[in-house]
């Protein structure tokens, strides 16, 4: 960020070229199956940013078919809280998959399984096809790459950059360990995923998207935690660089709703480091101290992007809210 | 110029009197000339302009020096940083090998025409997002030109990009400084690595957080460290310079090692510990260290006491 692309304020629109940062409010999703009878009420009362549906091939009828004939119900229900909604389709089968399930009301699909660029190439130009046979904007579908094989970790730069549509990728940390050979213990006294976390956090920024994950020990413990621990891991998981989770449990949604964002407090901070900044700059100083921390550019700059972020988080929640309130939701 | 070695690299304003002019006084072994993040924008033409008479003022104590320029002012900074005396031009926020080789080709013009060797001086491309961080290789393989890589850590600019808050209890930077040291050090380039020591108050000032980071540093073999603010000089420079005692043990291990490959061994034992090939490059890159430690320092006492004379 440079001063030539600052932004103009923390409530004005983004000037060329500047980054929204995240790039999606993406704080919480959560995964429901079509077969679930409760869908509908499950994904209303979570008031998750995100719904991914799993969508299970029965084998004992055309499965194809089947999906075709209820995924737009499903797609519907689960956006009835005002949640953006995903289908999330196996590498093995994508092709059979996107053509069973792509409709109307999706926001973009969660490949699992991917091990490398080829696999989102694949998926990206039967979703361009699908497109336009069933009335979705071009190009609108996003690609989300859930990472839970070494494949993924080791080719992520080529996957995040093989289509415009790759958005995140979500970290499957269970299953990556196995893949890995490691058993899924939140039992170490450090993350064995430290390093595989920045690594993707890293490649998606690179490219403008973003990853979602938690954080250590949370990220491996299939017991729910009180919600202090849920609200301090959270945190942890934002100051690691995501921008969301995937919640195993229903009751993490409000935390991560409220830590992946910038806090009030944090607001009011901010607040404060562009007013600092604003009068050094008026004098000439282009770098001046708020209790002994340096205040300059990209901390004047960082200050702006947050308050949009906290504002962008609020205009998110009341767009839930309003959902919610429809009459008849 | 012994401009090799830089334990404490400082960040002076030009445009502030107070700070230049007793830059020199303060034994840093590099200052660098900002024209960008501490200028402010209004300010910058002045600061350019006063570049040249800030090359004689800061490196009255033997410094090196560098600046730093901005990305988005390239062609217009340059003319005013390119100059006799200048060891280093950083170029923050590179992200591509385009963004290097333009500021080379600028470079080399000017040190054609104003008669200082092509090439001699050098290129820092300044990591500071993560888009920098995964285009590192062909960055830092992008010029003939002697390249240091800088950064890759956790700088304000990389944490802005990442959307993470500074000071954290943690290391929030784990790949992006790993990854660029490694692809630098593959390709045997100097490089700034880190060592992640917690700052959670973000204060820049703190001589005792300066002696905890080189520490750290020194043990991991890291030699070169920034600095934001005076007190941060003394302690970086005496904290990553060998010690009379691990030059007393390097030299040891060398003569050791030398003894056992007269005698046709390749492993053998000093004061109960491992002497082996890998133990001997270490010593023998401790003694190298530290005699360019020393030789700067002697050339920086020889300048002060010319300065202090004058």
């Amino acid at each position: 960020m440079t001063t030539q692309t600052m932004p103009s304020g923390a409530d004005g629109s983004p000037l060329a070229g500047e980054k929204l940062t995240p790039k999606y409010i993406r704080r919480s999703l959560l995964a429901l199956s079509i077969d679930d009878p409760q869908l509908a009420q499950k994904a209303f009362a979570s008031w998750a940013d995100a719904v991914i549906l799993d969508a299970a091939k029965r084998p004992d009828r055309n499965w194809q078919e089947d999906l075709k004939a209820r995924m737009p119900a499903a797609i519907h229900a689960a956006a009835r809280g005002g949640a953006e909604v995903f289908v999330r389709i196996e590498r093995d089968t994508a092709v059979a998959e996107l053509d069973a399930t792509i409709f109307a009301g999706l926001s973009g699909v969660v490949l699992k399984g991917a091990t490398g660029p080829d696999d989102v190439v694949t998926v990206s130009r039967r979703l361009s096809a699908l497109e336009v046979a069933r009335g979705i904007a071009g190009g609108s579908l996003e690609i989300d790459v859930e990472v839970n094989t070494p494949g993924a970790v080791w080719h992520s730069l080529e996957i995040a950059r093989a289509s415009p549509r790759f958005g995140v990728f979500l970290i499957n940390e269970a299953e990556l360990c196995r893949n890995l050979g490691m058993q899924a213990s939140p039992t170490l006294d450090f993350d064995p995923l430290e390093y595989i976390k920045s690594q993707l956090i890293t490649v998606a920024t690179s490219v403008g998207g973003q990853a979602l994950g938690m954080s250590y020990p949370l990220s491996l413990t299939e017991e729910n935690a009180n919600d202090d621990a849920v609200a301090k891991a959270v945190r942890r998981a934002r100051d690691t660089g995501f921008k969301g989770a995937v919640c195993p449990h229903a009751s993490w949604i409000k935390f991560c709703n409220e830590g992946f964002r910038p806090s009030s407090e944090e607001a009011a901070y901010y607040v404060k480091v562009i007013e600092v900044f604003a009068e050094g700059i008026k004098r000439g100083m282009a770098s001046v101290p708020i209790d002994g921390k340096m205040i300059d550019v990209p901390v004047d700059v960082r200050a702006k992007l947050y308050l949009k972020w906290a504002n962008r988080a609020q205009e998110r929640d009341d767009e839930k809210a309003r959902a919610h309130a429809k009459p008849g939701a | 110029m012994n401009n090799r070695v830089s334990r404490c690299a400082m960040f002076v304003t030009p445009t502030n009197p107070r700070f230049i002019d007793k830059a020199w006084t303060r034994g840093g072994d590099v200052y660098i000339l900002d024209i960008e993040d501490s200028i402010a924008p209004a300010e910058k033409q002045r600061c350019r302009t006063l570049i040249r008479e800030s090359i004689e003022k800061a490196n009255k104590g033997g410094a090196s020096i560098y600046v730093r320029i901005n990305k988005p002012f390239v062609d217009a900074d340059l003319p005013y940083a390119v100059w006799p005396g200048v060891d280093r031009i950083m170029l923050p926020k590179t992200e591509s090998a385009a963004d290097l080789r333009h500021a080379h080709e600028i470079i080399l013009r000017l040190e054609k025409e104003r008669g200082i060797p092509p090439n001699s001086i050098e290129l820092s491309p300044m990591i500071e997002s993560a888009l920098g961080t995964m285009n590192i290789y062909e960055l830092l393989t992008a010029t003939p030109r002697k390249i240091y890589s800088q950064g890759g850590a956790g700088g304000y600019d990389m944490s802005v990009d990442l959307g993470i808050e500074m000071f954290a209890d943690f290391d929030q930077y784990t790949f992006p400084v790993a990854y660029v040291a490694l692809a630098a050090m593959s390709l045997d380039i100097e490089a700034t690595g880190g060592v992640f020591i917690p700052n959670t108050s973000g204060r820049v000032d703190q001589s005792d957080q300066a002696a905890k980071q080189a520490a750290a540093f020194h043990a991991a073999h890291i030699h070169h460290a920034g600095a934001l603010h005076p007190a941060f000089i003394q302690p970086l420079i005496s904290g990553l310079t060998p010690t009379a005692e691990e030059v007393a043990w390097a030299n040891k291990v060398v003569d050791a090692f030398d003894q056992l490959t007269d005698a046709g061994e390749a492993v053998g034992r000093l004061d109960g510990k491992v002497i082996d090939k890998y133990e001997y490059k270490l010593a023998k890159r401790t003694l190298d260290w530290a005699a360019a430690c020393a030789a700067k320092d002697a050339y920086k006492a020889r300048a002060l006491s010319r300065a202090q004379a004058a």
